[in-house]
């Protein structure tokens, strides 16, 4: 079996998952943020990995870059007349109801937006051809301007890309060292703006990304890299760098990957249907595994559209550090603001006296002060309580129904979000497993599925690593997109040009032969948004079935004698990555051994109910294949606190997840 | 009340007036719905209290009250599977485009809330394409629908979808657009009765209840803070002189009470209603008001029937921010609204000279080009282009975007000339024309169409004249321009409103205003 790695770089830790002859090591090491490269490379050495060893790899360079507006210097060529759709937006203004706002500077700057005579029609027929003198000179004048890249948007190109093509032929005389990205490429879809926007983000983050991949590379060389992307696969470095804007949205998707991947191994299922929940300090992140890994292609980040392939995640601003408030009318709110690292929640015993969910938290009692990771890291459970006991004050509230009020609270925005995700889309939670992960996932998940009315959860024996396992476990993917035709002999063409496209891809990344999967998005005519669904380019009928179908389950009602378009046709090629075989206990504890073998003690816990009780603890390290328990309860771990309310019963299985049932 | 159930109930609430907002955009087909946002939902208690509302738009903030009041007048029994339609601005609505809906929600046979939506749909006939005509009283503007049932007990009254779909352009699109409505509200249906089903309708009902008075709380607890007093300001709008046969002029008077923790806006001593479309009706009027209030308290109070109860609007009727049948009210809800918020924000300038910014553009510029294509389909197309935003002690204002009581999306250049017969030719910020000032004034915006087949274009926009003032010594924003361009090159100003048919070649140039500055520069 392969030798496997996956490193998923945070802003803290970096984290490793080492996969060989059937043993996982798992690594934690602090991120250098000047060079991520610099903590994998060390991690690798470490961890005393093979020369063939297989890494997996999701980086934040591109994500950083681009929030953090640090991206490459870039121009932008438009069509005569169009500079500005970059800066213009879609013409709302961010907030609705305030007198002074400010958006974020557009990624290109006006003095490094031109326009060049050209326009091609609405049916891709050449209104006014491309003026190829007027491009020679503004060769001229962007050799001057020292660009590192440069985006290429005409209109109407994903109907005609010729004149993109031509034009950047053209530079790329004068600017034989700048990065080029056009928008036939990049996103040959309509909406100008979009297009823009997804070109220029790939333009802007594609030097910085391409020089990290060769650090990177260089640091764990021979070995082989691949890298997260925003749709749940992973790539080799080459297509990395040339596509970087598909690579910003990969941080939370290694998680989604590996909770699907996992579930299905312990529920013994291929197609699981998972709920997943990472709650962080600051955000939560969760999405809904209908038997596969969801992908949409309407993202967002840093204030910009992003309509390429992500896996389908929503977030929301809850996490561990948020703050509790009372506003001036006496009604308690949680978050959105957060108390971050630094100070922290007050518990922290860094400054913080604003009290956060974490404090909370510790106050009823379900997070154990003296094991918080591990116990390297004693949380202050006085100063908690005291931030919680202020704030309730100002209520006219006890201490525990302050605390209680703080975690149901922001249970209210997950529990929102989780619902966005399934019920909002016609998917029932009752037919879901909740897989809770991140360091408070596990603490707040059966309240959350008590609200849902989700009667299962799995918890993984790593909840804080989860991600990195999901890269190791990933698929390679190469996706693609182009606008469709009407007709069905067209598509046929596309299928076969964009199958032969990933065919050559995959010839290059030596994953084997690849699972050609195609999908259309449809609608109504007339409608202006679609739905994604499966499609054999040779029976769209059946795909318009789908839609259909869809349709019906999502807004609850179908025209069955309306016409259904085809707007976009969608290829994906899929290597499986090697099967991961994770290692588990052969032997099954007897049941009797359960509570007395890995329950290290009692510890005081404040029910929902704002009762107040004594509740077993158990040491997760301890817990075997067999194990089973009924809460109230508390399992501590190194990475995360579990708390099990009562008429919840666990099971450990063979790979040490914990399984809960509903009682 | 518990202070932790109330957040909760706020998070229940208005997570399903969202749910049928997005709904809502997602099934519809006039470009105004789902391309630019110009919808809102919500959720009402039985007596028509407001629980609960998502709104994209500010002219709907206070509109959508007057509508379930309406309907309550209008309709003496309601019945599971109910749905009233309306669109009639002297009972409930604001102009005819305003389509709103609303269905009650049982629960157990007895009615326990109200879902309610209003959605700008692309076209309901009168006498010009796209429904927003210069018109001269409400029957040349389109169908008329007072309050009624356009389901009973969950059967569509065919015959009176087909009276109402007869009298509009795109009957097929209206069809879907309502269809998108209806499946909102079933939506809330869903959701309020999953909620009273888990917790009961005591309580469910109870916080419905609470949550008004929470934000009312919070509203005047704002409100107390400003400083006591009676500011008065006038702005107006412009009428050519051929449109006011009488002589008439268009000037909105306010004087605006802040004493203790409320605020009323007195519209005393405004010109009476005009004879062209610019008159607005009185919930126009008091959702002007409503968002300058909550511009300036935070916006983060939850959105209900208590965001309303400290702020009294007063018109004496028949005025033109009050007006009465049969006038005219098309260019009320779009153009008037704004003026109404710059006299308001002229007036609280005086009072909170820090919080105030100067004028924005104050116009939504509204363009209908309606024709046939070439096949002989007939179309009607309506967009409203950004500009200006007014400068603020704290900022510059933003360029190219929709101020006040707007806020919708531009229709991607793309997407329109896949679908109608005119094309964009420059799309641009139009540099130079925000004011100067320590803060500057956003910049408008240039939108060019060169029609490829004879069309009628009607255009109703402000500004043009009389410019977006600055503030605390901030230069004023460039006024706009309609410019007609024929075919040899050959430059026509036209007026602020016009309709008129323009020919294939003919290249129609719209330049927005800039926003005021702010301070002296």
């Amino acid at each position: 079996m392969t030798e496997r790695i996956g490193i998923d770089t945070g802003g803290t830790f970096t984290d490793f998952v080492h996969l060989k002859d059937g043993a996982v090591v798992i690594r934690k090491t602090a991120t250098t943020p000047d060079d991520q490269s610099r903590a994998v490379g060390e991690g690798v050495r470490l961890l005393g990995a093979g020369e063939a060893a297989a890494i997996a790899h999701g980086a934040t360079t591109a994500t950083n870059a681009l929030l953090e507006h640090r991206g490459a210097r870039c121009a932008l060529v438009t069509t005569r007349g169009f500079r500005n759709v970059l800066a213009i937006r879609r013409q709302n203004r961010p907030a609705l109801y305030a007198l002074s706002q400010r958006r974020p500077p557009p990624l290109v700057p006006e003095d490094l937006r031109f326009e060049v005579t050209e326009r091609v029609a609405a049916d891709g027929s050449i209104l006014t051809p491309l003026d190829e003198r007027e491009v020679a000179k503004l060769g001229e004048t962007l050799q001057r301007l020292d660009v590192a890249g440069v985006a290429i948007v005409f209109l109407f190109s994903f109907l005609y890309p010729e004149h993109e093509r031509k034009a950047a032929e053209i530079l790329k005389e004068y600017l034989p060292d700048a990065r080029f990205s056009l928008s036939a490429d990049i996103l040959p879809e309509y909406r100008e703006y979009e297009r823009t926007a997804a070109t220029v983000v790939n333009v802007y983050v594609q030097p910085i990304v391409a020089r990290y991949l060769d650090r990177l590379e260089r640091a764990v060389t021979p070995r082989r890299v691949r890298i997260m992307q925003s749709n749940g696969g992973v790539i080799g470095t080459k297509q990395a760098a040339r596509r970087s804007a598909r690579l910003v949205l990969s941080g939370p998707a290694g998680g989604v990957v590996g909770a699907f991947r996992l579930a299905g191994t312990a529920l013994g299922e291929k197609a699981p249907k998972i709920l997943t929940l990472d709650m962080g300090g600051t955000s939560t992140d969760v999405a809904l595994c209908p038997g596969e890994i969801p992908r949409t292609a309407e993202s967002a980040i840093a204030g910009l559209p992003l309509r390429l392939p992500s896996v389908d995640i929503h977030t929301v601003g809850a996490g561990g550090g948020s703050i509790a408030h009372a506003d001036t009318a006496g009604v308690l709110h949680v978050g959105p603001e957060s108390a971050g690292a630094v100070p922290g929640p007050a518990c922290y015993g860094r400054g913080g006296d604003t009290p956060t969910v974490t404090d909370a938290n510790v106050t009823l009692g379900r997070i154990l002060p003296d094991r918080f990771l591990g116990g390297d890291f004693a949380l202050d459970a006085g100063a908690a309580q005291n931030a919680v006991e202020k704030l309730g004050r100002s209520l006219g509230l006890s201490l525990r129904q302050t605390a209680l009020g703080i975690v149901r609270i922001a249970n209210a925005s997950m529990e929102r979000a989780l619902r966005r995700v399934s019920v909002e889309r016609g998917y029932d939670p009752k037919d879901y497993t909740l897989v809770p992960f991140g360091g408070a996932g596990p603490l707040h998940a059966c309240e959350l599925a008590d609200a849902l009315s989700v009667r299962r959860i799995l918890l993984p024996p790593q909840p804080g690593v989860l991600s990195a396992l999901g890269l190791l476990m990933a698929d390679i993917v190469y996706d693609t997109s182009v606008s469709a035709p009407d007709d069905t002999t067209g598509l046929e063409a596309l299928y076969a040009q964009e199958t032969e496209r990933i065919l050559n891809v995959f010839a290059g990344e030596d994953g084997g032969q690849p699972a050609i999967e195609t999908l259309a998005d449809m609608r109504y005519r007339g409608q202006s948004y679609e739905l994604t669904v499966p499609m054999d380019p040779a029976n769209p009928e059946r795909a318009r079935e789908r839609f259909h179908e869809q349709h019906a389950r999502r807004y609850g009602y179908d025209m069955r004698d309306a016409v259904v378009e085809i707007v976009t046709l969608r290829v994906r090629g899929t290597a499986a990555g090697a099967e991961v075989v994770l290692p588990q206990d052969t032997d099954r504890a007897g049941a009797s051994e359960t509570s007395g073998a890995a329950q290290v003690g009692e510890t005081p816990v404040v029910l929902d109910s704002g009762e107040g009780v004594m509740t077993a603890l158990y040491d997760r390290d301890r817990l075997r294949f067999g194990h089973a328990f009924d809460g109230p309860a508390v399992v501590a771990q190194y990475d995360a606190t579990v708390f099990v309310p009562p008429s919840w019963h666990v099971e450990v299985d063979a790979w040490r997840n914990l399984h809960f049932s509903g009682m | 009340m518990d202070p932790i159930l109330l957040e909760l109930y706020r998070h229940r609430f208005s997570g399903v007036a969202e749910e049928m907002g997005v709904t809502l955009q997602r099934t519809s087909y006039s470009p105004n719905i789902k391309e630019r946002l110009d919808f809102s939902c919500a959720v009402f208690d039985s007596y028509g209290g407001m629980v609960a509302q998502a709104a994209h738009i500010p002219v709907h903030l206070g509109a959508m009250p007057r509508s379930l009041e309406a309907a309550l007048d209008a309709i003496d029994m309601w019945r599971p599977g109910d749905t009233v339609i309306l669109n009639d601005p002297y009972a409930g609505g604001t102009h005819l485009p305003d389509i709103t809906m609303i269905s009650p929600v049982f629960v157990a046979d007895r009615l326990v809330f109200f879902a309610a939506s209003r959605a700008h749909h692309a076209d309901v006939g009168g006498m010009s394409p796209g429904s927003l005509p210069l018109s001269g009283e409400l029957y040349q503007e389109g169908v008329i629908i007072p309050p009624v049932k356009w389901r009973s007990e969950g059967r569509l009254a065919a015959d009176l979808e087909k009276l109402v779909l007869r009298n509009v352009r795109t009957p097929e699109e209206r069809r879907g657009d309502l269809a998108a409505q209806q499946a909102a509200h079933s939506v809330a249906e869903t959701r309020l009765a999953a909620l009273i089903d888990r917790h009961g309708a005591a309580e469910v009902e109870a916080y419905a209840a609470h949550l008004p008075v929470w934000s009312e709380r919070l509203l005047r607890e704002h409100i107390r803070q400003w400083p006591d007093g009676v500011f008065r300001f006038e702005d107006t709008l412009e009428i050519a002189p051929g449109e006011a046969p009488n002589g008439e002029e268009a000037v909105i008077r306010v004087a605006v009470r802040i004493e203790g923790d409320g605020v009323t806006f007195d519209f005393e001593g405004t010109s009476p209603a005009v004879s062209g479309s610019l008159n607005a009706v009185l919930p126009i009027t008091e959702s002007a008001c409503y968002y300058a209030v909550r511009c300036l308290a935070a916006s983060d109070i939850p959105m209900n029937a208590g965001c309303f109860a400290p702020v009294r609007v007063t018109a004496p009727p028949g005025c033109l921010v009050h007006a009465g049948p049969p006038h005219a009210v098309s260019a009320g809800n779009v153009e008037t609204s704004q003026r109404i918020v710059d006299a308001v924000f002229g007036a609280l300038a005086q009072a909170m000279p820090a919080r105030v910014s100067a004028a924005g553009q104050g116009t939504m510029n509204n363009l209908t080009i309606g024709g046939s294509r070439a096949d002989g389909s007939p179309y009607a197309y309506y967009e409203t282009i950004g500009g200006g935003m007014g400068a603020s002690a704290g900022a510059d204002g933003l360029s190219g975007v929709h101020v006040h009581m707007s806020n919708t999306l531009n229709t991607p250049v793309e997407a329109l000339e896949m679908t109608f017969p005119f094309r964009i030719e420059t799309y641009a910020l139009r540099r130079g024309s925000g004011g100067a000032g320590e803060r500057r004034g956003g910049d408008g915006l240039v939108r060019a169409y060169r029609l490829l087949r004879p069309a009628t274009v009607t255009v109703i926009s402000e500004r043009r004249e009389t410019p977006p003032w600055g503030l605390q010594g901030g230069a004023p924003g460039t006024c706009g321009r309609n410019t007609l361009v024929r075919p040899g090159g050959k430059e026509e100003t036209l007026p602020a409103k016009f309709s008129r048919r323009l020919e294939a070649g003919d290249v129609l140039r719209i330049e927005t205003p800039g926003g005021g500055g702010w301070g002296k520069g």
